[in-house]
């Protein structure tokens, strides 16, 4: 069995925030399920904000529409405000649904992830994977503190601004498999007998 | 204008999900999935009492109750949408989206609300099974959403 087919949190401790209480029991019985070797379980965001400033956390996963602090509000105070490492814990948002003065909140807030319901264990698992292999830069300017928000690099068409230098030409575009070995290719040119 | 910084990270979840070990992807979920089916009778007699609010709500259609109505509707999806409730989950994302639109356009409309709201009782009544009838329900509330977004 390869290793892509095990996942290993046995080592990592979750903060769950859901100022759902049903919510938040149904997440901590996902997780246990998952096997972190610890969850936090916070009924609000601000009561995350002391935890966090306390006790090492490895994944946040929120959902939380308290007024006084939302998700997003928690997810740009953590990556505004606190300082390295604290401010590079992945962010998994959870959302019901998203009013129309959230949409750009969600994407501008600096969270990982935003995920949408209704959701499966086998959602969140493949979100958790991904997160551990993301190697997107993490992105500090006066408008946004988060992961990049471009999950391929390949930024804006040719001559358009905003375009970065380590942009991808968007007319050969990223390579999806992993090279072949030479023996393979030789294969490939070598006359065969063909059957008629 | 500040330039943008970007930096290389690892984060501590990477670093501990690269340790070898763990278990199967399978087992994680197989056991993730057979501790949430436990929530699953306990979530449906919340939905219930929730639709059971939404009813009350319509029926007093007391002004200033409006922002009421997108806060149980969200928490029906909150818990809801951890099973699969198909239909049911589809008729209570629109009544938020059409709670949400309404409440920003200021032109609010108790009608739609009852609507959703009916058809979320008759889906639950149904088992929250997806046929003939939830298809025609639902085909109905895209109609309101619609309309609410004009």
């Amino acid at each position: 069995m390869s290793a892509a087919d095990r996942v290993n949190l046995e080592q990592s401790i979750v903060l769950l925030i859901d100022d759902n209480p049903q919510a938040l029991d149904m997440l901590s019985s996902v997780f246990q399920g998952f096997g972190v070797k610890e969850q936090i379980k916070c009924a609000s965001a601000t009561a995350a904000v002391r935890i966090i400033q306390n006790r090492a956390v490895d994944l946040i996963v929120i959902d939380c529409s308290d007024p006084e602090m939302d998700s997003y509000a928690f997810a740009r105070w953590l990556r505004r405000e606190t300082p390295a490492p604290l401010r590079f814990i992945p962010i998994m948002l959870l959302t019901g649904h998203a009013s129309q003065a959230k949409v750009q909140e969600g994407r501008d807030c600096g969270v990982s992830f935003v995920v949408t319901k209704p959701l499966t264990p086998a959602v969140l698992l493949r979100r958790i994977l991904w997160l551990a292999g993301d190697e997107r830069e993490f992105v500090e300017s006066e408008n946004y503190v988060g992961p990049d928000r471009r999950v391929r690099n390949f930024g804006p068409p040719l001559n358009m601004p905003g375009r970065r230098q380590g942009d991808l030409s968007t007319h050969v575009g990223a390579a999806v498999e992993a090279n072949m070995d030479q023996s393979d290719i030789d294969m490939l040119l070598k006359p065969q007998r063909v059957a008629l | 204008m500040t330039e943008a910084r970007t930096l290389k990270i690892k984060t501590s979840l990477a670093r501990q999900m690269a340790q070898p070990g763990g278990r199967t992807l399978a087992d994680v979920e197989r056991r993730a999935n057979e501790r949430l089916e436990r929530h699953r009778d306990d979530v449906m007699v919340t939905v219930a009492g929730t639709i059971t609010e939404l009813e009350l709500v319509v029926a007093a259609a007391a002004p200033g109750s409006e922002p009421q109505v997108y806060r149980l509707a969200s928490a029906l999806l909150a818990t809801a949408g951890f099973f699969d409730t198909g239909p049911l989950y589809d008729a209570g994302y629109s009544l938020c989206d059409v709670a949400d639109r309404m409440q920003s356009s200021g032109a609010w409309s108790w009608p739609n609300v009852a609507v959703h709201v009916q058809a979320m009782r008759m889906i639950l009544t149904g088992g929250c099974q997806a046929d003939a009838t939830s298809d025609a329900l639902l085909a109905g509330l895209r109609s309101v959403a619609a309309k609410a977004r004009t």
